[in-house]
């Protein structure tokens, strides 16, 4: 995932203390573990220190004079470099599944919290954030993270250690050779961190070019329809024939630096070998030592080139940490009050005192909104578009936090009444309806087992929706695609009603959608809610005049303020803002000779 | 090892062979740079065993010792170039193929049909294109790489192992077998594994998705705790696969390091062995030969064996990642293999001036898998130039009508004429360049608004693209914009409300200047008095050219030339509003039922 796209608003720069503060609950579960296999791994790197010895041993032994422990000698060499070497890899395997099972329990963790922290947020919050973005934050910085911990720096505190341990080795046989290898570890060491530098913005670009041409094939093949039935494959052909040649030229780039760098460093640890046997000779060291620094090089260089790699694998982890942890560091703006209590049951009353709201400070989207709403009764909501009508819903859910004023519902302020059991009482029927991949069933349910057949049925039937599931071949177990494309837009509506009326709320809500929906559903759809207004207060962002017609009330808005309130019958007689309105409609429907459902006051 | 080995090691099938013989020269390059590679390193041990022995000679005489430096340092130079030559040349032609075979996948894409993308998830069709093509490119550049240091590194190790003391050799080659086997053994269970690792992934990754672009839902319903506790399953069980799959991998490594510990153990045990028995005069002697060895032949010994270790070790990765790139070839060549349904007859039609008559003649048609028609034996003509509505309920067929006309489907029962030729004849590109459709749902590319609208064609005009919005009533809103006709859509089309959207697709359409226009329910969501001043401007500019328009409503379409009355895929009607007000049952239902509403309201 391309770094600059999977920005959030939230994300800031950690220092390395905050990211440890982060971490720290994580690790301190594991740090036993974690504990346990680092001086596991100091045993092995030991270890690996160890081996050459053995054969270094080897050669001094059959080298000087034979005397009659000799073969013994041999056969003690042998089995003690066998023993060793198998206990060793026996180490290395149970500290390896140590660390692996630590840093999975990590990633499970870090993602339940992630996601539990996300699944907290609220609405305002999810508005300015992109899903694609969250979901890289739960699935790959979590493992990113835990990886940084478990992984890289375990790997790269042993790799320090073998490269120490190595040098002290090498110097205790001789200083002078091993200041002379010095040199070339110092150049390979320097080598590799520079190429790691330059390395990574290639890598940068590489990545960047890549997710280019992810999001281009992403979008394309969504609108691949669109493509052909204009006739522009070939111009379509043709962009991505360029980000995909993008691509091959960043990676020919990485094909060249590492074809620098690799065998630079190869040729650097067989100028060393050589260095080993002429400076060995020139010195007089024996061929044991020789055979010892030739099998310690390997030792020395390798963990040279993994030490460079790992920093610059530590910075692209520090990035993911911070991504993941300015997340969990955002607030969500609407919590519930120490003191907030939970309802059972509410009546129904809703009221507005003198609320003022604004997205962004001082830009008032609703100017000092008073109403009431009596229980049991149908308030409908007119205006134009960005008059506030469908603010006034989400409000009333506490998607948002009013800045003055109240919304009391049976009297009681809902900052003091818990989110949860809020949002139990109030069924949303949203404008867009959202359907999962799932069933008609789970999608109704939403997963909550403890509904019956019975009550799935009695709802649909209510809404008018069982006609058209029985109708599908596998009923209320039809599967339902992603984002239910698989449905027309008023049968999403009515599964959307079947599915808040399930859940049995006191209070509706209700953002009427203004999607082509053919009379027959639409009738059904009218007549549905000519019984799902019954059930308890609803509240309706109009947009049907017959909605606004069977009314209690009708409030005009206009620029985040109340205009007029009333009956169809009054606002008419009234002769202001809403006969305006109604007239231009009624108008307009007389010049037609044709009765046209929709109203949308201009 | 032996030839057929090879061939077991590489990745063949119809949409790779064209690489090869594409990049073999690089191949070839690569394979010879590696070779010699291989062989030079296999210098370096033998000049570690002269050290050791001839110690004594080369302290006294320096020019033999530089000799042996000499040759190191050629050896490592001729190492440095070839190395340098190898990722070059393989690298280039891996990431040759990655590129090549993505664009032979981005054709194929082009060319499947809207059936294809109806029953195939876009994010299934990225898998291929991304995790797939890097498994296969991973195979041919690092794959290629570990196959030839697994076969020639191992044989030029060998060769001069047996060429150093042939018993030696049997003795370290035995372990070494085993390596082979055990590799073969693990990798069938790896790469399902690994397999069922990527499964868990993907559901995470999908749920965490779903789930945040339905929020709002699950908040409202306040499902949160549901949904944790679901996703706190998926996450348990992802964690439980990486375990289970890093234990096998780490218990492979271990088992590796294992049988090399015990290879080295047996050489010194046997090396030592036969100097201790040579050097106190009775050498031990197998099947009639004398085993001689030196101190210094069995460190070079050692030296080959370090040099086999890597080889052995790619010997057993190389054979997990074959099966996992030939189940990405699998999957990519099933993709490119899919049948097309729509294809372009050779020599087909074309219609230069096309008129814009459109005549269906016994016009059946159903879905693919499907069992119910979506339209049944439809016979109808549009005469050139006419307005034409398209009522009927949901799932009547009107989209199935509208859509089988530029062929997005195939006409397979009865037939459909365009000018008076079967559109199955005809050119598909010129079918298309001459009708222009503005579909249901709004789908706009992440460019400017006027890129969008002229997306049919290669240069823009502005002119033409702001007369393309006045016509779709959406100039004044475009001209709001901070940036105008600059103004990038988000993806899918973000940035702008719904109805704007579906009136840049309706200007998109018109920009196109097609003899035929159809709009599909292009105007649901937008108000009255825009949807007005659309149908009045189609009455305007599109006067004299064949247009079509879907609606939910009668009232869209009243005014138009002709309506096309649909139901349950059935012609019912097909007339202009008067007649059918006369003598259409289902056309005057529909007028009924909108009626009865107004009756209600009246009521009150």
């Amino acid at each position: 995932m391309d770094e600059e796209k999977s920005a959030l608003l939230g994300d800031k720069k950690l220092g390395i203390r905050a990211i440890l503060r982060h971490s720290w609950p994580y690790i301190r579960q594991e740090k036993w573990w974690v504990l346990l296999s680092f001086l596991l791994i100091l045993v092995t790197v030991g270890v690996n220190i160890a081996l050459p010895m053995f054969t270094s041993r080897f050669v001094g032994v059959l080298k000087a004079e034979y005397n009659n422990d000799t073969l013994s000698i041999i056969v003690g060499i042998a089995l003690g470099y066998a023993g060793l070497g198998i206990a060793n890899q026996g180490i290395r395997y149970l500290q390896a599944m140590l660390l692996q099972r630590s840093g999975q329990r990590i990633v499970y963790q870090l993602r339940m919290e992630v996601f539990t922290h996300i699944e907290s947020m609220s609405q305002n919050q999810f508005n300015q954030m992109a899903v694609g973005s969250l979901v890289t934050r739960v699935a790959n910085y979590t493992a990113a993270v835990s990886d940084l911990f478990t992984r890289v720096l375990v790997s790269l505190l042993s790799n320090i250690f073998m490269v120490v341990g190595v040098l002290v080795i090498m110097m205790s046989i001789s200083i002078r050779l091993a200041l002379y290898l010095l040199i070339f570890a110092a150049v390979a060491g320097i080598t590799s961190f520079v190429f790691g530098k330059i390395v990574s913005k290639i890598f940068r670009k590489e990545r960047q070019y890549i997710s280019d041409l992810n999001a281009f094939l992403s979008e394309n093949l969504s609108g691949m329809k669109i493509t052909q039935i204009f006739n522009q494959e070939k111009r379509k052909m043709h962009e991505f024939d360029e980000k995909n040649g993008a691509i091959r030229r960043a990676q020919y780039n990485v094909i060249i630096a590492f074809a620098i760098y690799r065998p630079f460093l190869n040729l650097l640890y067989y100028g060393s070998i050589a260095t080993t046997f002429f400076v060995g000779l020139s010195i007089a060291l024996g061929s044991a030592e020789i055979v010892a620094f030739y099998l310690y090089l390997s030792r020395f260089f390798n963990p040279i080139q993994n030490i460079a790699d790992q920093l610059n694998q530590i910075s692209r982890a520090v990035t993911a940490a911070e991504r993941l942890y300015s997340l969990l560091d955002v607030a969500p703006e609407v919590v519930d009050k120490p003191d907030a209590k939970p309802i059972e049951h509410f009546e129904g009353r809703i009221e507005f005192k003198h609320v003022w709201f604004a997205y962004e400070a001082e830009n008032w989207i609703l100017k000092d909104v008073s109403f009431v709403v009596e229980p049991r009764t149908t308030c409908a909501f007119v205006g134009a578009t960005g008059a506030g009508k469908t603010t006034i819903l989400s409000l009333i859910v506490r998607n948002f936090e009013i800045q003055k004023g109240q919304i009391l519902i049976d009297g009681i302020d809902i900052n003091d009444i818990q989110i949860d059991s809020l949002r139990k009482g109030i069924g949303q029927m949203l404008q867009d309806v959202f359907l999962f991949s799932g069933s008609i069933n789970t999608n109704l349910t939403l997963h909550d087992e403890s509904f019956t057949p019975e009550e799935i049925k009695a709802a649909t039937d209510y809404v008018n929706a069982t006609p058209f599931i029985e109708s599908l071949p596998n009923k209320f177990e039809e599967e339902v695609l992603e984002r239910g494309e698989n449905f027309s837009a008023g049968q999403r509506q009515l599964l959307s009603f079947a599915r808040t009326i399930l859940h049995k709320p006191q209070i509706l809500i209700l953002d009427e959608a203004t999607a082509n929906i053919d009379t027959e559903t639409e009738l059904l759809i009218q007549d549905s809610l000519q019984r799902i207004r019954t059930i308890g207060t609803m509240l309706v962002v109009a947009h049907r005049l017959s909605t606004i017609q069977h009314a209690d009330k009708i409030i005009v808005l206009q620029n985040g303020e109340v205009l007029e309130e009333g009956t169809h019958q009054q606002l008419l007689a009234k002769h202001g803002h809403y006969y305006k309105l109604y007239e231009l409609q009624y108008a307009h429907q007389e010049k037609q000779a044709e009765p046209v459902i929709e109203v949308q006051p201009a | 090892m032996p030839k057929c080995k090879l061939y077991a090691f590489m990745l063949f099938g119809k949409y790779i062979n064209k690489y090869y013989k594409k990049y073999w020269p690089f191949f070839l390059l690569g394979i010879i740079a590696l070779i010699v590679v291989d062989v030079a390193q296999t210098f370096i041990p033998r000049f570690l065993g002269r050290i050791i022995d001839e110690d004594n000679q080369l302290i006294a005489d320096l020019s033999k010792l530089g000799e042996i430096i000499g040759g190191i340092m050629i050896a490592a130079l001729v190492m440095f170039v070839g190395r340098a030559i190898w990722r070059l040349s393989i690298f280039h032609a891996s990431t040759g193929i990655a590129a090549g075979v993505r664009k032979d996948m981005f054709a194929k894409a082009e060319q499947l049909s809207a059936s294809y993308y109806h029953e195939t998830k876009v994010g299934n069709i990225m898998n291929w294109f991304t995790s797939d093509i890097d498994e296969i490119s991973e195979f041919f550049g690092w794959g290629t790489v570990m196959m030839i240091d697994a076969i020639f590194l191992s044989t030029s190790v060998v060769i001069s192992m047996i060429r150093l003391n042939i018993w030696m050799t049997i003795i370290a080659m035995i372990p070494i077998l085993l390596i082979i086997v055990w590799g073969a053994f693990v990798d069938k269970i790896m790469s399902s594994k690994w397999e069922a690792r990527q499964k868990e992934f993907d559901r995470l990754y999908d749920f965490a998705q779903e789930n945040f672009t339905g929020i709002r839902v699950i908040k409202s319903f306040v499902k949160q705790n549901k949904e944790i506790h679901a996703f706190a399953k998926i996450a348990r069980k992802n964690q439980e696969v990486n375990v289970s799959f890093a234990r096998l991998q780490v218990f492979f490594d271990v088992m590796i390091e294992v049988i090399l510990v015990i290879e080295l153990a047996c050489v010194f045990g046997f090396g030592g062995w036969f100097i201790y028995a040579a050097v106190s005069g009775n050498p031990i002697v197998i099947f009639g030969q004398t085993i001689r060895l030196t101190v210094g032949n069995l460190i070079e010994f050692i030296g080959y064996i370090d040099l086999i270790i890597w080889p052995m070790i790619a010997l057993g990765q190389i054979i997990s990642m074959r099966s996992r790139a030939k189940g990405s070839l699998r999957r990519i060549s099933e993709f490119l293999d899919t049948p097309l349904d729509v294809v372009n007859p050779l020599n087909g039609i074309k219609l230069p001036n096309c008129l814009g008559e459109i005549k269906l003649q016994n016009f059946t048609f159903s879905y693919p898998g499907s069992q119910k028609n979506s339209l049944n034996n439809i016979t109808l003509t549009i005469h050139p130039g006419e307005h034409v509505g398209i009522v009927g309920k949901v799932g009547s067929g009107k989209t199935t009508l509208v859509n089988t006309l530029f062929r997005e489907y195939n006409v397979e029962r009865g037939q459909v004429f365009l000018d008076g030729v079967d559109i199955m004849d005809m050119d598909i590109p010129n079918l298309r360049s001459n009708i222009a459709y503005a579909p249901q749902d709004n789908f706009l590319f992440s460019d400017t608004v006027e890129h969008n609208v002229s997306f049919s064609m290669e240069e823009m005009d502005r002119e033409k693209v702001k007369n393309a919005a006045i016509f779709a009533d959406v100039d004044s809103n475009i001209a709001s914009f901070p940036k105008g006709y600059q103004t990038v859509s988000g993806e899918r089309g973000v940035t702008l409300s719904g109805g704007q959207k579906q009136r840049v697709s309706i200007a998109r359409a018109f920009y196109k200047n097609s003899s035929v226009l159809v709009l599909d329910d292009c105007v649901s969501a937008v108000d009255v008095k825009t949807e007005e001043t659309i149908l009045g401007n189609i009455k305007k500019y599109r006067e004299g050219k064949t247009t079509l328009l879907i609606a939910s409503r009668v009232s869209s379409v009243r005014d138009l030339d002709k309506i096309i009355v649909l139901d349950k895929g059935n012609l019912v009607g097909f007339g202009s509003h008067q007649e059918l007000m006369e003598n259409n049952p289902v056309y005057q239902r529909m007028v009924y039922l909108q009626q009865l509403e107004q009756e209600v309201k009246g009521g009150e």
